[in-house]
């Protein structure tokens, strides 16, 4: 057990640096992809920035605790980006039928999904993210305690394990649908859009949906009342504190279902 | 000549049909259509909450804006994406099309046109009546007030159509196109008005939006339709979108011709 555990991270480190080496080839189009991830970014937070120049503020958030929010939501995002991003498109493998190749390799076919790809382009977004939350924390006069330190760190770890096992979680639907990349941008996509703004704004049952059913207020929201120091919105500050253990939660379920689909897995081979 | 134009027709019924095969992803443009209209909604809700009007401008009038800026939206994605037309330079299928006996900006229009009248009549405008009907928006009262916002919608329209095809087939001259095309798609979403119109905008913002060919996209229009935009006005403005519509497709022909050479250059 132990064994085929190491020969599996061995293999896993070997596929990260042939990805990495095969990104690098190119080095033009490498550091074109992280600036245009950076500045796609940067222009939705040009763009909060332009819309409360007139009304300074949302629901009693400016533009630099917004900015914070996005910043957070981001930086897990793009760790999760390097791990767990190609997921959304696992299905083409299973419609090609290349699925297959990864069952018969001494690896197990998680681990080998996830080497696919360590995509170095998320340095964008995490350049983005830092960027952005240095510039708000100095903005908003912030001075943290250590343990407002730890329950950030919770935040980007327990953030990047939700929305992990949300793109696990999709791509394991395509075990029985072939097809899962659409539920990527039809549904996750618009929720993930949907953190960048104060939870409070949405209707009740959005943000009662987004706290328990896909738990993404845990992502951003929450542990910035947290460490914002935001008492008076509706959701007690206390959640924030839940983060981690919501992502380990979330993401094993998630983790099972893609388990039990690949144990449901007929090949698409003809 | 009217042979011609009925063989350009061919390809917006043969697109037609090819939509009307497609039906889940009408219907999935449809959700995300909805989706992100439901966020702006809310956002804007939150905007105005506790605020009678900001810059002379109600809430009601930009749920409207919101409103009528989606449903325009919604029509333009439904043509042909960038990424379709940067792919078929990428592998080499644009070439195909060089030998065929038309010319492809314009059938590429044909073909969109029918993509789009499918998905308006079976989604965007039965959709769009309804949530009209149920947010009873600003919407045009005269029958010239209606003809002035179609006029200034199928040039926005036309203005996108050049600028993104113009910019794919920069494909051509640059294998990645990465951070020029998220500067594109950024100046296109701000400077267009789509989802903050440009009544919010800082003065020295609002003056480059004004002098940017992107205003007449979704501004424009959507400024008509919600009644902001009327009398002497409009006139000028719709001035500017010709003018920009002049340009914009000039450039695209300019690229376009230089683009059909580099092909023969590269084919051998």
């Amino acid at each position: 057990m132990f064994e085929s555990c190491l020969r599996g991270l061995k293999f896993y480190f070997y596929m990260v640096g042939v990805s990495i080496k095969t990104q690098l080839q190119y080095r033009y189009a490498f550091v074109m992809n992280i600036l245009g991830w950076a500045m796609t970014y940067a222009g939705t937070a040009i763009t909060m920035w332009v819309m409360l120049y007139s009304f300074q503020t949302i629901r009693g958030w400016m533009f630099w605790e917004l900015l914070f929010l996005f910043g957070l939501s981001v930086l897990s995002w793009s760790i999760c980006i390097i791990f767990f991003f190609h997921f959304r498109n696992m299905d083409e493998y299973i419609v090609e039928g290349t699925f297959d190749r990864f069952l018969v390799r001494p690896i197990h076919p998680f681990l080998h999904v996830v080497a696919l790809k360590f995509d170095v382009g998320a340095f964008g977004q995490l350049l983005f993210s830092i960027v952005a939350l240095i510039i708000a924390y100095v903005q908003l006069g912030l001075n943290w305690q250590f343990s407002q330190w730890l329950i950030f760190l919770g935040a980007v770890i327990g953030g990047t394990l939700i929305q992990g096992g949300m793109l696990v979680l999709i791509s394991g639907v395509a075990f029985w649908t072939t097809r899962s990349e659409r539920l990527f941008w039809t549904l996750m996509w618009p929720a993930k859009n949907l953190m960048n703004y104060p939870l409070t704004i949405f209707p009740r049952v959005i943000q009662l949906l987004v706290t328990f059913v896909l738990p993404f207020a845990f992502v951003n929201f929450l542990p910035a009342l947290l460490l914002l120091g935001k008492t008076k919105e509706s959701f007690a500050p206390y959640w924030g504190f839940f983060t981690l253990p919501v992502g380990i939660i979330f993401f094993t379920i998630c983790l099972k279902f893609w388990t039990i689909g690949l144990n449901h897995y007929k090949s698409a081979g003809s | 000549m009217i042979k011609t134009y009925r063989m350009y027709w061919e390809f917006t019924r043969k697109s037609f049909q090819r939509s009307a095969a497609y039906r889940v992803d009408s219907w999935s443009r449809v959700l995300g259509n909805v989706m992100s209209l439901g966020i702006w909604g809310c956002i804007w809700f939150a905007l105005y909450y506790g605020k009678g009007s900001v810059e002379n401008i109600s809430f009601h009038s930009m749920l409207s804006y919101i409103l009528i800026s989606m449903a325009l939206q919604g029509i333009h994605n439904a043509g042909t994406p960038l990424w379709e037309i940067q792919r078929r330079v990428r592998t080499g299928d644009i070439a195909i099309e060089l030998l065929r006996p038309y010319d492809y900006p314009l059938r590429m229009l044909f073909t969109d046109l029918g993509s789009m009248s499918f998905y308006f009549i079976t989604a965007i405008f039965p959709l769009y009546t309804l949530i009209f009907i149920f947010f009873q928006p600003n919407i045009p009262l005269s029958a010239s007030q209606w003809g002035l916002f179609l006029l200034s919608a199928v040039l926005g329209y036309l203005i996108r159509y050049s600028l993104e095809l113009t910019f794919g087939l920069f494909t051509f001259w640059l294998v990645e196109t990465g951070g020029v095309e998220d500067i594109f798609y950024f100046s296109i979403s701000l400077f267009s008005g789509s989802v903050v119109p440009l009544w919010f905008f800082p003065d020295w913002l609002a003056s480059i939006a004004s002098l940017l060919p992107f205003q007449g996209i979704y501004f424009v229009p959507n400024a008509i339709f919600v009644g902001e935009l009327s009398g002497q006005a409009i006139l000028p403005a719709l001035l500017n979108q010709v003018i920009w519509l002049l340009i914009c497709y000039g450039l695209l022909r300019f690229v376009w011709a230089k683009a059909s050479q580099k092909v023969v250059v590269q084919g051998g």
